[in-house]
């Protein structure tokens, strides 16, 4: 036992004992420690396994960068991987497992890599690939993923909900320490709108462990005084336990909320975590700076510690990291440490300072310390070792939008940027080492007009550091990276291998790696490359900083986005109908479309297939709202739809609606669909349902960009139509019943017509005289809050014919019977020729596609066109996707001739058919050539005809 | 005849969510409503600003530049629609939206908060205005959003996104505790 609770002090509440398990040992700490102080307190300093060597680990920092002590927290669907006992607010029942060992983290059997450690030097991932070959998936692999690798995720699915949300203000203020918080108050008291955030579990950053004096209180209170009137301005949002994790463009931040971590389950209907887009006129990063390791033999065994954070276990937790404590320093701050440890009592046996008595060569020692061994083979019995390396202040988010870091000579470190007034860095995150530093700057960066506020008086304590990156004699491993085992020696190596570049030397030394990110060693490895390089540090730089500053969860990401609720579900008006009619539904994009209507016993294709034989025989009814509707107006409407259409609107009639083919700027097919015209500054487009947006905002471009002198507007009127096609010879003795003293026949409703009329005593309705199925056929639409009305009408009308409603599979069975081009034809390769629609093209007027269609490749009579095929032996079936070829040819690219794009049942015609590319197709119509799928290993002879396979002559249109 | 709107039987009357005294939000469907999109012609925008101006007992909300939902209760089938129509002849384009929109009130304390889950549009007073609309996104949904008091909101999304909008609404707005009447 090496640690112990100090007998008073800290910020933590004694009366209030909080019992929780680590590896499945109970143990007792108190409100407002974390995992780590309680542990500490408890005298459990061994709290990890590493990453290769399976060395025994314990806690090195105490807060964000944490490298060592991570564990899993919680258990089943809520158990977490990789998580800092550092950040984990302590809460009664908490549940903590180390990770990475087995059988226990006692007696952790594959500790023996250790001593295999020559290969596991820098790149031994790299060289498993190279020899031999057949070691890498068989042995390699397996072995080191077993071996290395850190928590495992839960596989059940997380019953918690995680939140997005948005919020604005005119300063983000990201760290609560001296600056943040002189800077929050600055701008809170003239008014501005603050958010002041902090990954911390309590606002008040440094202030919460460091001793210090501002206007003439102690740091502490100070802090208290400044967070209570900040939480008493409205204008002011606090946030604690909020990780700014990055920067992006538009000075946007991402922001993660932890507001349930503290708790072992949320409270019913409370989120576990939120997701925040923070939108800030101005931000300054106040998120101070990471104390360094040094680089020295065994300065990995459990109970060699950051000096700072040393003293903040002793000043918060009140928790002494051990008995008698050896400090190893190379600058001023660690002072500190000694001076706070003896003020609690505790033994500081030594204070080994680079700059004046020598350097520690060794830590003694497994589990935890025995000993140092210093220059000169002198050895120190003690059980805990503080060190400091220097100070890097946090500049990653500033680095987030590509600036990379300036090596700064006075204090040994990596400085913010200048990114410009939008984002600006304060305090020890600028490099400024003095509080009255931190202050002033917090109260200018507070400042967002007018003279900058005064700070209050304080006492500072002078800076100086030696730059000292390796201590070179120390034989046992000297680590530079904790989370990923690089050690001092690896990079070297790299450089002599070739891979000096400090971004190579990352990937090939893994240093920088993994969920800290090379926080606490990177300054120290960049040092250690640029010396073994020859070159300078500044040199050097840094690797890439990325978001994000610490791990994000993916259900914060997901946020309620999962599940059901992946994507919005869009339904039709006549959904509810089709409920009741006993509809399955297919999701067809984000719609919810009627697939088909089972009866009992029926499967889906025999369903489709009594839909089209019903309708064909008699009238069938289908929901078609899904359809894009769009509502053209305006005076140049008719110009404005020839030039989005291939033919021409501008002579089309009213109350008649014409089959209009649009083009993409580059000749191939776009979209289709029937445009009505309703009056003479009227007109009504349809789309097809994959297409209704792109074809809207494709009509908003053209409309801005290319041809805003013309006069026309345009609405989507998608959903305010309920649209349903009545199809088959009884459509219109069907329609006829539901309409208002209006008769039916071929000269008030001919082919192509479009009406505006009433049904059902005074309902508006839109009456078109189309087909797409090639009955005789109409598509009536009715406003969407009467859908389902109408439509129980057409049934009851209907009745008396057997009347059957039909889904998307019989609509797509018909229209392949009848040769329409429908998704797989419009396929983004075809143009207007290919499709057989080259003659829709017009002559007499530019049209968007119009040049580019006339290119030769486009023109060229080997291109693949449109035909029908069916399989020559008729009880075969034939599939979508398989190539034609010609009949004796032997299947390569070379000799490919076109493929299947849509294939159905016909019931019509009681066999397999399908639609096809094929070059030259129009000419090969009673072509028989070879069907070879060769994906499902099968090939048929297969007989090229004209796409229309039903009713060629059309008879039953006008039946 | 019964207009039916597309959250009959989805809606229920009641008090959900967390309870902490007052509901942070009530939600309310506003059905039936009248709502018709009217679109100035070209040059035509200061006469159709001039026009709205003249209309009494309606809504008139921005939605896009030269753009403006006109929004009334209780009249029949097509009356506003034909009313426009007339009034704004070579003025405006005008378009029945009634039946394509569905549109919800939100009220109370927690309005804003519950929004700022779906909208990255500012919604502080001094910025988002009584009386502004904006045109926006929630929960991958297109809403048209109206400030109609301090605390109070309307939303309109597409008929056929309701639903879904209305389970992420009722969903997000349970941690406030919420009240649909």
């Amino acid at each position: 036992m090496s640690g112990f609770r100090l007998s008073s002090g800290g910020l933590i509440d004694r009366n209030s004992m909080l019992n929780f398990k680590f590896d499945d040992k109970s143990f007792a700490g108190f409100e407002g420690d974390t995992l780590a102080s309680a542990l500490i307190a408890s005298g459990v300093h061994l709290m990890g396994r590493s990453f290769k060597y399976h060395r025994p680990r314990g806690v090195i920092s105490a807060g964000a960068s944490e490298p060592n002590a991570l564990v899993e927290l919680r258990e089943g669907g809520r158990r977490e991987p990789n998580t800092r006992a550092t950040m984990i607010e302590l809460h009664e029942g908490l549940v903590a497992k180390s990770q990475n060992r087995w059988p226990s983290l006692e007696y952790d059997a594959l500790a023996v890599n250790a001593l295999a450690s020559s290969i596991f030097v820098a790149g031994f991932y790299y060289k498993t690939f190279m020899w031999p070959k057949s070691f890498w998936e068989k042995i390699y692999e397996p072995l080191i993923r077993k071996a290395a690798g850190l928590g495992t995720a839960s596989r059940d699915p997380d019953p918690d909900v995680y939140e997005k949300s948005y919020a604005h203000c005119d300063l983000l203020v990201v760290g609560s320490g001296p600056a943040g918080l002189m800077a929050a108050l600055t701008a809170g008291r003239a008014g501005a709108r603050v958010i002041l955030a902090d990954e911390g579990s309590r606002l008040g950053g440094s202030l919460l462990f460091e001793n210090e004096e501002i206007a003439g209180q102690s740091g502490f209170e100070w802090a208290q005084g400044v967070i209570s009137e900040l939480a008493s301005l409205q204008n002011v949002i606090l946030m604690p336990r909020s990780t700014i994790f990055g920067w992006f463009d538009g000075n946007v931040f991402g922001a993660l909320e932890r507001v349930n971590d503290h708790v072992a389950m949320p409270a019913p209907f409370e989120p576990r975590q939120r997701y925040w887009r923070i939108h800030a006129k101005r931000a300054v990063l106040a998120a101070g700076a990471e104390e360094r390791p040094l680089v020295f033999g065994g300065n990995d065994v459990p109970g060699v510690m950051l000096a700072s954070a040393m003293r903040h276990y002793a000043n918060r937790y009140a928790a002494a990291a051990g008995k008698a404590v050896v400090v190893f320093t190379n600058n001023d701050s660690s002072a500190r440490t000694a001076r706070d440890l003896a003020a609690h009592g505790v033994n500081v046996v030594a204070e080994i300072d680079v700059r004046r008595n020598g350097r520690i060569i060794n830590v003694t020692g497994g589990k935890g310390i025995t000993g140092v061994e210093l220059t000169g083979k002198q050895k120190i019995p003690c059980d805990a070792v503080a060190m400091s390396g220097g100070w890097s202040p946090i500049v990653s988010l500033m680095c987030h939008r590509g600036a990379k870091p300036i090596w700064n000579e006075a204090i040994a470190a990596f400085i913010p940027p200048d990114v410009g007034a939008e984002f600006t860095a304060i305090g020890s995150a600028a490099g400024h080492m003095l509080l009255s530093e931190c202050l002033s700057g917090g109260a200018r960066a507070g400042t967002l007009k007018g003279k900058v506020a005064a700070a209050p008086e304080c006492r500072d304590e002078a800076y100086a550091i030696q730059p000292f990156w390796w201590v070179k004699e120390s034989t046992g491993k000297a680590f530079i990276d904790y989370q990923n085992d690089a050690t001092a020696k690896d990079l070297p190596l790299a450089a002599r291998e070739g891979y000096g570049h400090v971004e190579l030397a990352k990937r090939y030394t893994t240093t920088g790696m993994a969920t800290d990110q090379g926080k606490l060693g990177n300054v120290n490895a960049i040092a250690i490359l640029a010396e073994a390089s020859g070159k300078s540090i500044a040199e050097m730089g840094t690797t890439t900083f990325r978001p994000f500053y610490t791990p994000v969860s993916f259900g914060a990401f997901a946020g309620p986005f999962t599940a059901h609720h992946f994507q919005p579900t869009r339904k039709t008006p006549l959904h509810d109908w089709c409920v009741e009619q006993g509809a399955t539904f297919v999701e067809s994009g984000v719609w919810m479309r009627s697939s088909w209507f089972p009866k009992a016993g029926e499967d889906w294709l025999a369903s489709a297939s009594r839909e089209v034989m019903s309708t064909r025989n008699s009238v069938g009814l289908c929901d078609v709202s899904t359809l894009g509707k769009i509502d053209v107006q305006g005076a140049d409407a008719g110009i404005f739809l020839d030039r989005l259409y291939c033919n021409t609107f501008s002579t089309l009639s009213i109350g008649k609606a014409r089959y209009g083919l649009m083009l993409r700027e580059d000749g191939i097919v776009f979209d289709d669909g029937t445009t009505s015209r309703l009056a003479e500054d009227h007109y009504v487009m349809t789309t097809t349902t994959a297409n209704a947006a792109r074809v809207m905002s494709h009509i908003e471009f053209c409309h801005q960009v290319h041809w805003p002198e013309l006069d026309v507007q345009y609405v989507s009127v998608t959903e305010q139509w309920a649209q349903m096609a009545i199809a088959g010879p009884k459509s219109r003795a069907t329609v006829q019943k539901i309409v208002d003293e209006f008769v039916l026949d071929d000269e008030t409703v001919p082919y192509m017509a479009a009406r505006e009329i009433t049904i059902l005593g005074g309902m508006k309705a839109r009456l078109f005289r189309l087909s797409f199925s090639g009955e005789h056929a109409y598509e009536l639409a009715v406003p969407a809050d009467y859908g389902n009305m109408a439509a129980r009408a057409l049934m009851q009308a209907g009745a008396e014919f057997a009347i059957v409603p039909y889904g998307v599979e019989a609509l797509s069975m018909m229209r392949i019977e009848k040769g329409h081009a429908a998704g797989g034809e419009l396929n983004g390769t075809t143009t207007a020729g290919d499709l057989g629609l080259g003659k829709m093209m017009s002559t007499k007027k530019d049209y968007v596609g119009r040049m580019m269609a006339t290119r030769e490749g486009l023109l060229d009579p080997a291109r693949q066109t449109l035909v029908g095929i069916k399989p020559v032996d008729r009880s075969i079936k034939i599939r979508s996707g398989a190539h034609l070829l010609n009949r004796n040819a032997a299947p390569s690219m070379a000799a490919d001739q076109g493929y299947i794009c849509s294939v159905c049942w016909s019931p019509s015609l009681n066999m397999w058919i399908g639609m096809a590319l094929l070059s030259n197709g129009a000419n090969r119509h009673g072509e028989v050539v070879k069907i070879f799928d060769g994906l499902r290993g099968q090939h048929l002879l297969g007989e090229i005809c004209s796409p229309v396979q039903f009713d060629p002559e059309n008879r039953r249109l006008h039946a | 005849m019964l207009r039916v709107s597309a959250l009959s039987g989805i809606i229920r009357q009641g008090r959900f969510g967390a309870d902490r005294g007052q509901p942070g939000v009530t939600l309310s469907l506003l059905h039936p409503l009248s709502i018709v999109m009217v679109m100035a012609r070209k040059g035509k925008g200061p006469d159709l600003d001039a026009a709205l101006l003249k209309l009494k007992n309606v809504g008139v909300r921005w939605a896009g530049p030269g753009q403006y939902y006109v929004e009334a209760t209780g009249l029949a089938d097509d009356t506003l629609y034909s009313d426009l129509k007339t009034r704004l002849r070579d003025i405006a384009s005008v378009s029945d939206q009634s039946h394509a929109r569905v549109m919800l009130r939100i009220a109370g304390p927690k309005a804003r908060a519950l929004l700022s889950k779906g909208t990255p549009v500012d919604l502080h007073p001094a910025v988002f205005a009584t009386g502004k609309s904006a045109l926006t996104q929630m929960a991958h949904v297109s809403v048209h959003m109206t400030r109609t008091g301090t605390d109070e909101f309307t939303l309109s999304v597409f008929r056929g996104f309701s639903e879904s909008f209305w389970e992420w609404l009722t969903s997000q707005a349970s941690e406030f505790g919420y009240q649909v009447s």
